[in-house]
C-alpha cells in the first residue's frame, strides 16, 4: 500500500498518511502544486510558479510567489514533497 | 413483543431483576435498573421497540443505572451508569437518571461499534436519501432534527450517524431525540402532539428532555438509507433561510474530526468517509424559523432523484 492515499474533490483534496494516521487538507493551490510536481517532475520552482499563475489566472508576482512558498512548505511538512 | 405490551409493573420487575432486553437499530441491549424514573422513561419513549426475555437472548451491551450506595438513596441521591460492570462516568444527581441512560447508551455504541464509521451528527431520511446534520453544540441540530421528523422525514438518529463500512449505507438508530433548553418549548409549540418526557434540570447541557421517536421510524429501523446530503445547520435569530454549497474536502475534514472512531479505523475510515462525501451534496444551512427550515429540506428532497431501495 502506498504511504499516501489522496482523494480529490474538484480543486481541493484530502490526504491520508498511512504511516502516521494523520489526515490533511490540501487547498486548491497546494493541490495544484502537488499535481504539477508529480506530473511534471522536471520543472523547477520558478517554472512551476509561472505555470500555476497561468492556470489560476493571476500575476506571478511576489505575493503569488509567497503563496507558492507557503503551499510548498505545507506539502513538505506533510511529506508529500521531499525537502530539498 | 413490543415494550408497550409489558405492563408497567412487569417492566419494573424485569428491570430490577435480570434486566430488560431491548433492540434499538442494529444493537441489542440488556438494561437493568431499580429506579422508577428509568422505568418511566422507557415506558414513555421506547414503547414501540422490541423486547425479549433477557435470559434467552444475547445482548451486545449490558448496562445498568442505579444508585451507587444505600446512603446515596437518601442523602443527595445520585445515579451511576455501568457498562459491563465498569463505571465509565462519575455519578450524577438522581434527577438526571434518564438522560444519563441515553448518554451512556450513546457512549456504549460510539466506543464499541467499530463496524461503523460513527459521526457525531443527526441524520434523517426522505425518499431513500439521508441528510446528515453535523454541527457543534448550540447550532440547532437537534431542534432541526426533531422538526424534520415531526414533518414526515424519517428519524435515523439524532446523535450518532452510523455508516456501514461494508456498504457505505447509513444504518438507522432511531432512539429518542434529545432536546435542550429553549428547544423543548419550541418543539412543543411546533407540534403539540409530539411526546416529550419530563425535563431534567441543571445537567451539564442545561435542561434536557427527550422526544419519543416516531412509530414509523422505529418500524423501519432495519432499513438503511443512502447518503444524500451533508448539511451544517446554524440557527440564527432573524436570519433568512439559506442553503449554500460548501467545500466537499473541508466537509470531509470536519466529519473526520467529529467522528468518534475515525482514527481507530485508519485507512478504512478515510475510504468510508471519502466515499460518503463523494455521494453527498454538501451545504451550509442557516435558519431562524423551523417551518421554513422544514420547507427548504422538503424542496431539496423533492428535487433529488429518488434513491433506489437500499
Amino acid at each position: 500500500m502506498a504511504r499516501f492515499q489522496i482523494k480529490c474533490f474538484e480543486h481541493e483534496a484530502v490526504v491520508f498518511d498511512t504511516a502516521s494516521g494523520d489526515t490533511h487538507y490540501l487547498t486548491p493551490l497546494a493541490h495544484a502544486l502537488y499535481m504539477t510536481s508529480r506530473d511534471q517532475p522536471g520543472k523547477n520552482l520558478s517554472e512551476m510558479t509561472t505555470a500555476l499563475a497561468l492556470s489560476f489566472e493571476v500575476e506571478p508576482d511576489m505575493h503569488f510567489g509567497q503563496l507558492i512558498d507557503h503551499a510548498m512548505a505545507s506539502l513538505q511538512q506533510i511529506g508529500l514533497l521531499e525537502t530539498p | 413483543m413490543k415494550l408497550l405490551q409489558l405492563s408497567p409493573s412487569s417492566l419494573r420487575k424485569h428491570l430490577a431483576g435480570q434486566g430488560v432486553w431491548l433492540r434499538t437499530g442494529p444493537f441489542s441491549l440488556r438494561i437493568q435498573s431499580r429506579l422508577p424514573r428509568v422505568a418511566e422513561g422507557l415506558i414513555e419513549l421506547y414503547g414501540q421497540f422490541e423486547v425479549r426475555d433477557s435470559n434467552l437472548a444475547f445482548a451486545d451491551f449490558h448496562v445498568e443505572i442505579n444508585s451507587p450506595s444505600m446512603l446515596r438513596r437518601w442523602f443527595r441521591p445520585q445515579v451511576n451508569f455501568s457498562f459491563d460492570g465498569d463505571l465509565p462516568f462519575k455519578p450524577l444527581p438522581l434527577d438526571q437518571a434518564y438522560p444519563m441512560l441515553e448518554w451512556g447508551l450513546n457512549w456504549s455504541i460510539s466506543m464499541h461499534a467499530h463496524q461503523y464509521l460513527i459521526i457525531h451528527a443527526g441524520v434523517v431520511e426522505k425518499n431513500g436519501l439521508a441528510a446528515i446534520l453535523p454541527a457543534p453544540p448550540g447550532s440547532g441540530k437537534s431542534t432541526l432534527t426533531a422538526g424534520l421528523v415531526l414533518s414526515g422525514w424519517r428519524l435515523l438518529s439524532d446523535e450518532l450517524t452510523l455508516i456501514d463500512r461494508k456498504t457505505g449505507l447509513i444504518q438507522p438508530l432511531p432512539r429518542p431525540v434529545s432536546l435542550k433548553n429553549e428547544s423543548i418549548p419550541l418543539i412543543r409549540d411546533f407540534s403539540p402532539d409530539a411526546f416529550i418526557n419530563r425535563a431534567s434540570h441543571d445537567t451539564a447541557k442545561g435542561t434536557v428532555a427527550h422526544m419519543r421517536p416516531p412509530k414509523e421510524s422505529v418500524r423501519r429501523q432495519h432499513e438503511p438509507a443512502r447518503p444524500g446530503w451533508v448539511i451544517f445547520p446554524k440557527w440564527s435569530a432573524d436570519s433568512s433561510t439559506t442553503l449554500t454549497p460548501r467545500s466537499k474536502a473541508q466537509t470531509f475534514m470536519f466529519l473526520a474530526q467529529n467522528a468518534f472512531n475515525y482514527s481507530q479505523l485508519g485507512a478504512d475510515g478515510f475510504r468510508v468517509g471519502t466515499r460518503l462525501i463523494e455521494q453527498a451534496e454538501c451545504y451550509d444551512f442557516q435558519y431562524s424559523q423551523l417551518d421554513q427550515a422544514v420547507a427548504a429540506f422538503d424542496r431539496l428532497a423533492n428535487a433529488a432523484p429518488a434513491a433506489k431501495a437500499a
